[in-house]
């Protein structure tokens, strides 16, 4: 930036026009995808809730105004279901965020031996199946049989029915979460990867102990990764789904406990093969969705720290 | 250079070299240990995984309360019958007998070493005795596995699906994040925000106007559609990578533009030197992506099996009247091996100094 | 090894594509996978029945399409919206085909214009095909609903057999005593045993510790609730006014299901019934179960240990066995009804042993039946009783509990709700419930009959 301040004005204007040129260029394969593949799409989606579309019967499909959008008011199942989502988002939103920079402080110590098994190791679960993933957490997190109860039963604890209680299937889906960590642990240790060296010896020219280093030079070295992952983090619980599908076979058992927003979408799309309504569900979660990382986005300047001075 | 100062220290006062060398010691071991540690919880639920796919049906069910390796009962062949042994008390010792005729308050044994004698008779409940048994896990499930779903097949199918798709992810998810750390682009901020807003929407609600769409260009039966897309970027890479990419400090970018670099050079020989942990972070997640994902392989492949990758093929064994969990985990163990060699071979990337980090100077 | 592969996929690749242009005429998907029939172990035999068609003549090239039961629902619907839908889905029943009320092709046309013999059917077995939307497919299989029961159980319990022929006796205490269901819940009990050998009929047995159980109704479908009722004998939840309704006998079935789990414990929980402990909800295959109500299809499991049939219990002097009667359907969106029905014919026809042997169905044709039981015997030596199966046939339940209802798969989602409330919560007030159950239905019923008269 301070190149182009100094030069002369027909100049850096070429430079800009050049400079957007190349922009534009780097940036054609997402907009052509995004026209090929995406926009058509979103837009059918759209033009879909506003109509009566069923699944199984395509040659049908009526135009029905607002209808859909008026049904979203009086479905109790609405607000049933977003409040299943805000309590699970809240409850598992500190641990998803915190808990992969721990991890990632941990297997990026100096003091540490063995990384390379251990990061493998940590990312393993990761690669399960997510199938293979649901029978294993059944297996273990079952009341009678399972190792974690078991486990709690050599301690003289009777163990709580994980799987099957309205109340503790939210701490069981936290811990499942768990296993889905392995992506934002890696983001993070790849983002202490790139502070470069000399601050970390500055820092300790200047005396700072392990937390102070921590706290005045990772963390906001590493904030734009930490922004990634909140961001992917909201997102990913308001479309929670795979696991409490699999787990529950897309029930909402016990009581409504797993019918999470998109379970509910899902449900009506598939089972009740209400392509219309479900459209609508799915715009409603959109727009919600929007909401919150606009927040967050508009936030950002205030504690996302970007070495290149630059955001927009 | 530290080789001799630590030389130089040695000779001049032992304690302090010692001191230090033992709390560096003790640092190593405690984090070590704790990691470790940690790691034995987070992967419990793995070893049941692992446990099971040795199992067979009926070691699975005697688990459930039982041993928690692979046992089998020790049996008798006694004329035509398998008889399992037990540890049964007698007022004069324990003695280890096969149970003949099992009954509610008393049951009948045979003595696996005089098995022509009289059966035993033994008052008391057979359900309350311990049942002899030894360690036998089942390799065959590993077979069962590879032969039950032309395992070689599916792992070529998802190894091109998922290597070419990696090809076409990095390309253009580099390029764009590049354009939105970089360049002045106007209206690059709305631009940035369409493009989260495409990951946001559910991908089911999407499935069905997607599908439609590739059916009508004739891509339905190919593995065109589980390819094609990733060669135009996606969000989630896009955006971590431009993270990544304005965490980097310009003044390389300015000193290469001054020498006269172009905004490609600038990427190839400045930016992606730098991001190396981050591209290989992306490229493992888009392998593990390819690997896992599972409706939209299956509705594009459906009928043709040939082409099918293996997160289809794992689900073989999950039918609803006769679940396999031990084929289950025992498959996705195999598919897991390759993915996790290949994660483990990209630690490289992530070991610092490998890494360029700072201006040379 | 890689590069062989590679050498290998292009030319098969390049040979499919070769083949398919080749084949000149009309193709027709065959869909798998809404009722049984995905299993790998089941896949081979209709592979071989899909080839030996397409050897047989060149008008028609059939293709098949498996897909696990799980996602069978979603996919179908996709490839219907989509504009791909295959030609015949099966073998499915009432059941798996309610979701796709609408779909199906009437095939009376069809069959008038081939001149097709209906008569080689009963004539109830042809009925049963036929809904209000006409004539939906030919009789293919019938899975009657019996008593499974392990003998070895008995034997240690040192307990009489099931009866062996509807209206027997039981054998209780050397006694003469009804074959009803209140008989079956006392040796059920009985039956129920935990660690140290208690059973469920003593004061010092431990719940939380059964080992072995003596009853459970063997997989359920969606709006189980209702099979688990049939039991109690048939019922419909919709009285002659198209309102919500609750059959007497019915409500006793749901009250003595949550007794049986919670109180008496002879039925497992759903968290016993999902354990490692009974083969992760597959509790007839774990041999810790000891009768089981289930269909004649799951004879696909009885190779693995001993069990035998008899038959089920009466309630109220009747006894009441269900039947599932799966065959293949036509969907409507086919371009080629007739060659679909050619090959529907074909399926139900001269594949229909070979088809029967793996799904385990009594064939609709009587005189295939005999051919079909010898088949069974030789693959389960143990000697299983397949006269009561037979006797089975008897007491069908009419109307069946697959039966369509208003507004299908919303009524059997609130169905199903209640049935895990029941089996995962003790303590629920059960009548209070069912009332909640029957205000909920009649709404969901009000909704869709304001929609068909839109």
């Amino acid at each position: 930036m301070m190149a182009t301040a100094e030069m002369n004005k027909p100049q850096a204007g070429r430079l800009m026009r050049q400079q957007q040129r190349w922009g534009w260029i780097f940036l054609s394969p997402w907009i052509i995808g995004f026209f090929a593949f995406t926009a058509l799409p979103i837009l059918a989606s759209l033009i879909f809730s506003f109509t009566d579309f069923a699944l199984n019967k395509p040659e049908e499909i009526e135009f029905v105004g607002f209808q859909n959008y008026v049904q979203l008011f009086k479905d109790p199942l609405v607000s049933v279901s977003l409040w299943v989502t805000l309590k699970f988002a809240l409850l598992s939103l500190p641990i998803a965020v915190a808990l992969p920079i721990a991890l990632a402080s941990l297997l990026n110590s100096k003091h540490l031996r063995g990384k390379r098994v251990l990061r493998t190791l940590f990312y393993m679960p990761y690669i399960v199946p997510v199938v293979s993933a649901v029978y294993i957490w059944q297996g273990v997190l079952n009341t009678e049989t399972g190792w974690l109860n078991r486990l709690f039963g050599l301690l003289g604890i009777s163990g709580p029915d994980w799987l099957n209680s309205v109340v503790w299937i939210y701490p069981a889906l936290v811990i499942i979460g768990l296993w889905g960590l392995g992506n934002a642990y890696l983001i993070t240790l790849a983002g202490m990867q790139s502070v470069p060296t000399e601050y970390y010896e500055a820092a300790r020219v200047d005396g700072a102990n392990g937390w102070h280093r921590f706290r005045h030079v990772t963390l906001p070295m590493i904030s734009p990764v930490i922004f990634y992952n909140l961001i992917l983090t909201i997102i990913g619980l308001f479309r929670y789904f795979e696991i409490p599908f699999i787990l529950k076979q897309g029930t909402g058992y016990p009581g409504s406990s797993t019918m999470f927003f998109n379970i509910h979408f899902y449900k009506t799309t598939f089972v009740f093969l209400d392509m219309g309504y479900g459209s609508t569900l799915a715009w409603l979660l959109f727009l919600i969705t929007l909401a919150v990382t606009l927040v967050l986005f508009a936030s950002a300047r205030y504690w996302v720290y970007y070495a290149s001075g630059d955001s927009s | 250079m530290a080789a001799t100062r630590t030389a130089v220290q040695n000779t001049v006062n032992t304690s302090p070299y010692y001191g230090r060398q033992l709390k560096q010691f003790t640092a190593v071991a405690l984090t070590t240990l704790f990691a470790f540690m940690i790691l034995g919880v987070y992967l419990m639920p793995f070893s049941y995984m692992l446990v099971t796919s040795f199992k067979d049906k009926a070691q699975i069910i005697a688990g459930a309360k039982g041993p928690i390796l692979p046992m089998d009962p020790i049996t008798l062949n006694y004329q035509g019958e398998v008889l399992e042994v037990f540890k049964v008390p007698f007022p004069e010792g324990v003695r280890q007998l096969a149970l003949l005729k099992k009954g509610r308050s008393e049951s009948s044994f045979v003595d696996p070493e005089n098995p022509d004698a009289e059966p035993i008779v033994w008052e008391g409940r057979w359900r309350t005795l311990e049942p002899v048994i030894q360690f036998s896990p089942r390799y065959g499930n590993f077979k069962a596995a590879w032969d039950g779903i032309n395992f070689p097949r599916l792992l070529f199918n998802t190894t091109f699906i998922a290597v070419t798709g990696l090809i076409g992810t990095l390309l253009s998810c580099i390029a764009v994040a590049y354009a939105f750390a970089r360049f002045p682009i106007p209206g690059k901020p709305i631009l940035f925000m369409v493009l989260i807003a495409t990951i946001i929407l559910p991908r089911q609600v999407m499935l069905v106007p997607t599908f439609a769409f590739f059916s009508a260009i004739g891509w339905v039966g190919t593995w065109l559609p589980l390819i094609v897309p990733h060669f135009f970027a996606n969000a989630y890479n896009v955006f971590l990578l431009r993270q990544y990419f304005l965490q980097l400090p310009r003044e390389l970018d300015e000193a290469a533009m001054i020498d006269g670099a172009g905004p490609l050079r600038i990427l190839l020989s400045v930016i992606i030197p730098q991001s190396w942990p981050v591209i290989v972070a992306v490229a493992l997640f888009h392998l593990v992506f390819a690997w896992n994902d599972y409706f939209e392989p299956l509705i594009y492949t459906l009928g043709k099996p040939e082409i099918q990758p293996i997160a289809v093929g794992i689900q073989q064994f999950n039918f609803r009247f006769n679940q396999q969990p031990h084929l289950i985990q025992a498959t996705a163990l195999l598919g897991m091996v390759l993915p996790v060699i290949l994660f483990f071979m990209a630690q490289r990337f992530f070991m610092r100094g490998v890494v360029v980090t700072g201006v040379e100077k | 090894m890689i590069r062989s592969l590679i050498v290998k996929s292009t030319v098969t690749l390049l040979l499919s594509t070769l083949l398919v242009a080749a084949a000149q005429g009309v193709t027709i998907t065959w869909f798998v996978g809404l009722g049984t029939g995905a299993d790998p172990a089941q896949q081979g035999v209709q592979e071989a029945v899909v080839e030996a068609f397409n050897a047989m003549q060149d008008d028609i090239t059939l293709k098949v399409v498996f897909v696990i039961n799980q996602v069978s629902v979603e996919t179908l619907s996709t490839l219907i919206a989509t504009g791909e839908a295959p030609d015949i889905v099966g073998p499915v029943g009432f059941a798996g085909s309610n979701a796709f009320k609408g779909n199906f092709l009437d095939i009376q046309p069809y069959v008038d214009a081939s001149g097709y013999d209906l008569s080689q059917f009963p004539e109830a077995a042809v009925e049963f095909q036929r809904t209000e939307e006409g004539l939906l497919g030919l009789p293919l299989a019938n899975f009657p609903a019996f008593l499974y029961y392990r003998p070895e159980h008995f034997d240690e319990a040192g307990l009489e057999y099931p009866p062996a022929s509807y209206g027997d006796p039981y054998i209780l205490d050397g006694e003469e005593v009804e074959w009803d269901v209140d008989t079956m819940t006392e040796i059920a009990k009985i039956l129920t045993v935990d660690a140290n050998g208690n059973d469920a009929t003593m004061d010092e047995f431990d719940p939380e510790n059964i080992v072995q159980w003596g009853f459970m109704n063997q997989w359920a479908g969606p709006g189980a609730m209702r099979q688990h009722a049939t039991l109690f004998g048939s019922g419909h939840l919709v009285d002659e006014d198209g309102n919500a309704f609750m059959p007497e006998h019915w409500r006793a079935a749901f009250n003595w299901l949550h007794q049986g789990i919670w109180e008496d414990h002879f039925i497992p929980t759903e968290a016993q019934n999902a354990s490692d402990q009974l083969a992760n909800d597959n509790a007839f295959s774990s041999g810790n179960l000891s009768m089981a109500q289930s269909h004649l299809w799951y004879t696909c499991c009885l190779a693995d240990d001993g069990w035998d049939a008899a038959a089920l219990p009466s309630y109220n002097g009747q006894a009441t066995a269900r039947l599932h009667a799966d065959t293949f359907r036509i969907l409507n969106t086919t371009e080629h009804p007739a060659e679909a029905f050619e090959v529907l014919a074909y399926l139900t026809g001269e594949a229909s042993l070979d088809l029967l042997s793996v799904y385990g169905g009594m064939p609709a044709r009587p005189d295939d039946q005999p051919q079909f039981f010898a088949r069974l015997d030789e693959k389960y030596p143990q000697g299983v009783n397949w006269e009561v199966v037979r006797e089975s046939l008897n007491f069908p339940d009419i109307p069946t509990h697959e039966a369509w209802l208003p507004n299908n798969n919303k009524t059997n989602d609130r169905i199903d709700a209640l049935r895990s409330l029941l089996t995962s919560e003790p303590g629920v007030d059960v009548d209070a419930e069912i009332d909640k159950m029957i205000a909920d239905l009649q709404a969901i019923y009000e909704e869709y009959y304001a929609e068909e008269g839109r």
